[in-house]
C-alpha cells in the first residue's frame, strides 16, 4: 500500500511536471493579442452592417475566428455581458472556410497570401467586416489589418473593399488608421 | 552519523549558495513577463488609448536581441522603480550578471563577469566594460573604465537597461570584453507630462527631481529635466568620516522629431555640476550633445547616424586625477536583408578624444595633452541555416587604435531555437580592450615612467547559454563562460633600471563560471526576479619579472553573488518591495580592498493616491554598516519620497 502511494505521488509529480512543460495551447495570450482582442470589441461599435445582416435586436453580433485562435478566452472574456445597439456579442471558432456561418466580424488568422486570397474572395457578397494581421491581408482583399509600429497595435483599412461590402466604417476609426503599414510595399 | 554532523558546516560554506538558488524557484533572469491586462480595464479603454499600449514588451526586444545569442539580461523601468534605487549604480545592482561594489559614498567598482581593479584615488580601474547612455559611450581613455560617481540619469525616464555579459566587440566596439551595458532612455513621446520628486534621509541627504514633456505639434515632442541630490559621508572602520560626501545638479533635454513613418531625429543633451568629498571638493562638470538621425524601413532593414560630443571636467587641488577631455563621435549603422536568409548589419564609426591631465607631483601622465584618434568599423551576417530554428552569427569588428594600430575582433554565434519555449546558444569571440593612458602615460615619481608601449588586452571567450520559458510566466536562463586572457595589465620590476618598477603586459587568466536568472511571475500582483552568478579566477605570469600579487590591480571579484527582488501589489494601491543581495568574500591579497561576504537587503512600502506616490525606502538593512569594496562603510540607510505625475 505504502509502496503504492508513493508510486502514485511520483506519478503525480511526473505529471505536472509534464503538464507545466507542454501546454502552449492553455498559456494565456501575449499581450499583443490581448490589445487586438480589444480592438475587435471597438470595431464591433464603429461598424455598421447593413440592416439585413442584423435583422432582429435578438440576432447575435458574431465574431468569428478562423484558423488557429490566438485570444484565448480572452475575447470571450471582453464581450462577456456586452452588447452592441441591442445585440449580444458572441465569439465563434472555425476550423476551416466550410465553417464559417453567419458572422458580422472575422478575424482570420492564416498568412500564406494564396490561401488568404482565396478565403477572402469567397467571403465576398457576406457582408462580413474581415480583420488579419498577414502582411499581405490589404493586397488580398482584406478590410482591417492589424500591424506593430512603434511597438504599438496600429491598423490599417481598406475602405473600398468595406464599401463593396456595404459596411460603413465610422469616420473615427477611419482617421485613426495608418494609411499604410511597414509590410505594406 | 560523523558524516551527518559534519554535512553541515561544508553545506552552509559552499553549498548554501547554489543550492538556494537552485531551490527557490523564481530567481534567474530579468526579462519582463507578458503580464496579462485586467480585462475590465481593456474594455472600457478608447480606440486611442488601445493605439497607445506598448504590445512588444521588453522581452520581446531582448529576445530579438537574444537571437545573435549572449547573455544578455535586462532591467525595465518598473525594476528600477520597484526597487527604491535613486541613482544609476543603484540600479544597476538589481542586475544579476554584473558585480557591482560600492567603494564610497560616490565611488563604485562594476563590472562584469570580474575583473574589478584596484581603486586608485578615488577612481576605481574597473577597465573591461563599455556602457553606452542612449547610444553614447561613457568610456574614459584615462583608465579605461567609467567614473560612475558622476554618471546620473534620470531613472523615472529610462526605458530600460540591457546587459550583456560577455564579450560584445563584434557590434558594440573596442572594450567591451567582458561585457555591455546599455542605458536606453524613454522617447520624449513616451515621458509627456509633469513628473516631481522628492526624497529626504539619512545617507540619501536629499534628492529632487523634476521633468516636463510637451509637444510642439502631433510630430515633434521634447522633455527637459533637472535633478539634484545631497549624500552624506561614509564612515571608515575607526569611527571617522571618509569625507566622502557629494552633491550634484544636473539637467537636460531630448527631442523626437517623427519626420515621417520612417525617419526619427532625435536630439538630446545633458550637463552636470557637482563637488566631491567634504575636505577640498573635487569639482566636476560635464556637457554633452547628440543627434541620432533613424530610419526604419522594415524589422530588418533600417539606417542609423548618429553624432556626440561630450566634455569632462574633473578637478581638484589636492586630489589625483585632473582631466579635462573632450570626446567627439560619429557611427552609422546599416542593416539589410540579403535574400531571405541572411540579415547584415554593418557600420563604421570615428571618435576623436582630446584628453588633458592635469598633473602633480604624485602623478602625471606624459605628455599631458594626446589627442586619440580611433576609427572602426564593422559588419555582421545572421544566417538562419534552418529557418526558424538554428541561425548562425558570424562578424567582425575591425579597429585602428591610436597606441597599438589595426586589429580584429571576431566572434561566431549559433542560436538552436529548439521551439518558441527554448534557445541553446553557443558563441567564441575575441575582443580587446585598447590601452588607456593609465597604461601607455603615467609617472608615478620612483614607481613607474612611461612605458607608451602598451599592448592590446584580448580575450577569447567561449560561452555556451540555455534560455527557456516554459510558461509566459517564468523566464529562466542560464550561461556558461570560460575566457582566456592574454596580455592583460601588470607591473613588472627590472633592478638595474630607475625606478625599478614598470607597467608592462606580461599577466595571463583564465576565468570560468556561470551566470543563472530568472523572472517569475508568480501571481497577478507578485513577481519575483534575480539571479546567480558564479566566478572562477586563475591568474599567471608571463615571466619571472612580474611583481607578485600584481592581479589585485585587476581583479578583486567575489566568487558568489545572488541577487532576488520581489515586487508585490498590495490591496489598496499599496506596494510592498524587497532587494536582497548575497555577496562573497573578495579574497584579495589587497588588504585595503577586502571585504567579508555580506548579505543585506532594501524594503520598499509605497502608496498611491491617483497621481501622487509616496514611498519609504530602507537600504541595507541587515547591518548597521558593512564593506562592499575598501574601506567605505556602507550605512544602513532611510529615505522618504513623495512622487507627482502629471
Amino acid at each position: 500500500m505504502q509502496v503504492l502511494k508513493t508510486k502514485f505521488h511520483t506519478g503525480l509529480l511526473l505529471f505536472l511536471l509534464l503538464c507545466s512543460w507542454s501546454m502552449p495551447a492553455q498559456t494565456p495570450p501575449n499581450r499583443e493579442y490581448q490589445v487586438k482582442a480589444a480592438f475587435l470589441f471597438n470595431f464591433a461599435q464603429f461598424v455598421e452592417w447593413p440592416p439585413a445582416a442584423l435583422p432582429e435586436l435578438s440576432t447575435p453580433l458574431v465574431i468569428g475566428i478562423l484558423g488557429e485562435d490566438p485570444f484565448g478566452s480572452y475575447l470571450e472574456a471582453i464581450i462577456s455581458g456586452e452588447k452592441i445597439n441591442g445585440h449580444p456579442l458572441k465569439v465563434e471558432h472555425y476550423r476551416s472556410l466550410e465553417e464559417v456561418k453567419t458572422c458580422q466580424i472575422l478575424f482570420l488568422n492564416i498568412t500564406e497570401p494564396k490561401k488568404l486570397g482565396q478565403v477572402i474572395a469567397s467571403l465576398k457578397g457576406r457582408t462580413i467586416l474581415t480583420v488579419g494581421d498577414a502582411p499581405d491581408f490589404i493586397q488580398e482583399g482584406g478590410m482591417i489589418r492589424f500591424f506593430i509600429g512603434n511597438n504599438k497595435i496600429q491598423f490599417q483599412i481598406n475602405q473600398e473593399e468595406a464599401k463593396s461590402q456595404r459596411l460603413i466604417i465610422s469616420s473615427k476609426l477611419l482617421r485613426l488608421a495608418k494609411t499604410e503599414g511597414p509590410g505594406k510595399k | 552519523m560523523l558524516l551527518i554532523n559534519m554535512a553541515p558546516s561544508l553545506f552552509v560554506r559552499r553549498a548554501l549558495p547554489i543550492l538556494i538558488s537552485i531551490l527557490m524557484p523564481g530567481w534567474i533572469f530579468s526579462q519582463v513577463s507578458d503580464s496579462l491586462l485586467s480585462i475590465q480595464k481593456l474594455k472600457n479603454l478608447s480606440l486611442d488609448e488601445l493605439m497607445n499600449i506598448e504590445v512588444i514588451s521588453v522581452s520581446r526586444q531582448s529576445e530579438k536581441l537574444a537571437e545573435v545569442a549572449s547573455a544578455i539580461q535586462v532591467i525595465t523601468n518598473e525594476d528600477i522603480q520597484r526597487s527604491g534605487a535613486t541613482r544609476l549604480p543603484e540600479a544597476l545592482q538589481l542586475v544579476p550578471n554584473l558585480q557591482v561594489a560600492q567603494a564610497g559614498s560616490a565611488s563604485w567598482a562594476i563590472t562584469a563577469r570580474g575583473f574589478n581593479g584596484a581603486p586608485i584615488s578615488s577612481l576605481t580601474l574597473a577597465n573591461k566594460l563599455l556602457v553606452n547612455v542612449d547610444g553614447r559611450s561613457i568610456y574614459n581613455p584615462l583608465f579605461g573604465g567609467v567614473q560612475w560617481g558622476v554618471q546620473n540619469v534620470l531613472l523615472e525616464d529610462i526605458n530600460r537597461i540591457e546587459v550583456v555579459s560577455g564579450p560584445g566587440g563584434t557590434l558594440w566596439g573596442a572594450n567591451a570584453v567582458n561585457g555591455i551595458i546599455n542605458i536606453i532612455s524613454k522617447s520624449s513621446k513616451e515621458t509627456q507630462g509633469l513628473y516631481v520628486s522628492g526624497a529626504a534621509g539619512s545617507f540619501l541627504q536629499d534628492f529632487g527631481g523634476l521633468r516636463y514633456g510637451g509637444h510642439v505639434d502631433s510630430n515633434i515632442f521634447y522633455r527637459v529635466y533637472l535633478q539634484r541630490y545631497d549624500q552624506n559621508s561614509t564612515d571608515l572602520a575607526n569611527g571617522l568620516s571618509n569625507k566622502d560626501a557629494w552633491n550634484m545638479t544636473q539637467g537636460g533635454f531630448r527631442s523626437d522629431y517623427y519626420q515621417s513613418k520612417r525617419n526619427t531625429l532625435t536630439l538630446e543633451g545633458d550637463f552636470s555640476e557637482g563637488y566631491y568629498g567634504t575636505a577640498d571638493p573635487t569639482k566636476i562638470n560635464s556637457q554633452d550633445i547628440l543627434a541620432r538621425f533613424a530610419q526604419v524601413y522594415s524589422e530588418k532593414s533600417n539606417l542609423s547616424i548618429q553624432v556626440y560630443f561630450d566634455h569632462d571636467y574633473r578637478n581638484s587641488p589636492s586630489q589625483l586625477f585632473n582631466q579635462d577631455l573632450k570626446t567627439f563621435d560619429l557611427d552609422f549603422q546599416h542593416s539589410f536583408s540579403l535574400g531571405n536568409k541572411q540579415s547584415i548589419v554593418w557600420g563604421g564609426g570615428y571618435r576623436l578624444m582630446n584628453d588633458y591631465e592635469g598633473n602633480s607631483a604624485y602623478l602625471s601622465f606624459i605628455p599631458a595633452s594626446r589627442e586619440i584618434p580611433i576609427y572602426s568599423a564593422f559588419v555582421q551576417d545572421g544566417i538562419e541555416l534552418l529557418p526558424k530554428l538554428l541561425k548562425l552569427t558570424v562578424g567582425t569588428k575591425l579597429l585602428d587604435d591610436f597606441y597599438t594600430g589595426f586589429d580584429l575582433q571576431p566572434s561566431a554565434r549559433l542560436a538552436w531555437t529548439k521551439d518558441e519555449h527554448q534557445t541553446i546558444w553557443a558563441a567564441v569571440s575575441q575582443a580587446v580592450r585598447t590601452p588607456s593612458r593609465w597604461d601607455e602615460d603615467a609617472l608615478i615619481p620612483g614607481i613607474v615612467v612611461p612605458t607608451q608601449s602598451a599592448k592590446l588586452e584580448k580575450v577569447i571567450a567561449y560561452e555556451l547559454g540555455y534560455r527557456l520559458t516554459p510558461t509566459p510566466k517564468l523566464l529562466v536562463s542560464f550561461a556558461t563562460f570560460y575566457n582566456h586572457y592574454d596580455n592583460l595589465f601588470s607591473l613588472d620590476y627590472n633592478l638595474n633600471t630607475n625606478p625599478k618598477t614598470y607597467f608592462a603586459n606580461d599577466l595571463l587568466a583564465e576565468t570560468w563560471g556561470f551566470e543563472f536568472s530568472g523572472n517569475y511571475q508568480v501571481m497577478e500582483k507578485w513577481r519575483l526576479r534575480g539571479g546567480y552568478t558564479y566566478l572562477s579566477e586563475n591568474f599567471w605570469y608571463a615571466n619571472a619579472n612580474v611583481v607578485p600579487g600584481t592581479e589585485l590591480l585587476e581583479s578583486n571579484d567575489p566568487k558568489n553573488q545572488i541577487t532576488l527582488q520581489s515586487i508585490l501589489d498590495l490591496p489598496r494601491n499599496f506596494q510592498f518591495d524587497v532587494v536582497g543581495r548575497y555577496v562573497d568574500v573578495l579574497e584579495t591579497k589587497a588588504v585595503t580592498i577586502l571585504a567579508p561576504a555580506y548579505a543585506t537587503f532594501d524594503v520598499r512600502l509605497a502608496h498611491q493616491f491617483k497621481q501622487v506616490e509616496v514611498a519609504l525606502v530602507g537600504k541595507n538593512l541587515a547591518q548597521s554598516t558593512h564593506t562592499e569594496f575598501g574601506a567605505a562603510e556602507i550605512p544602513r540607510s532611510i529615505f522618504a519620497k513623495i512622487t507627482c505625475r502629471f
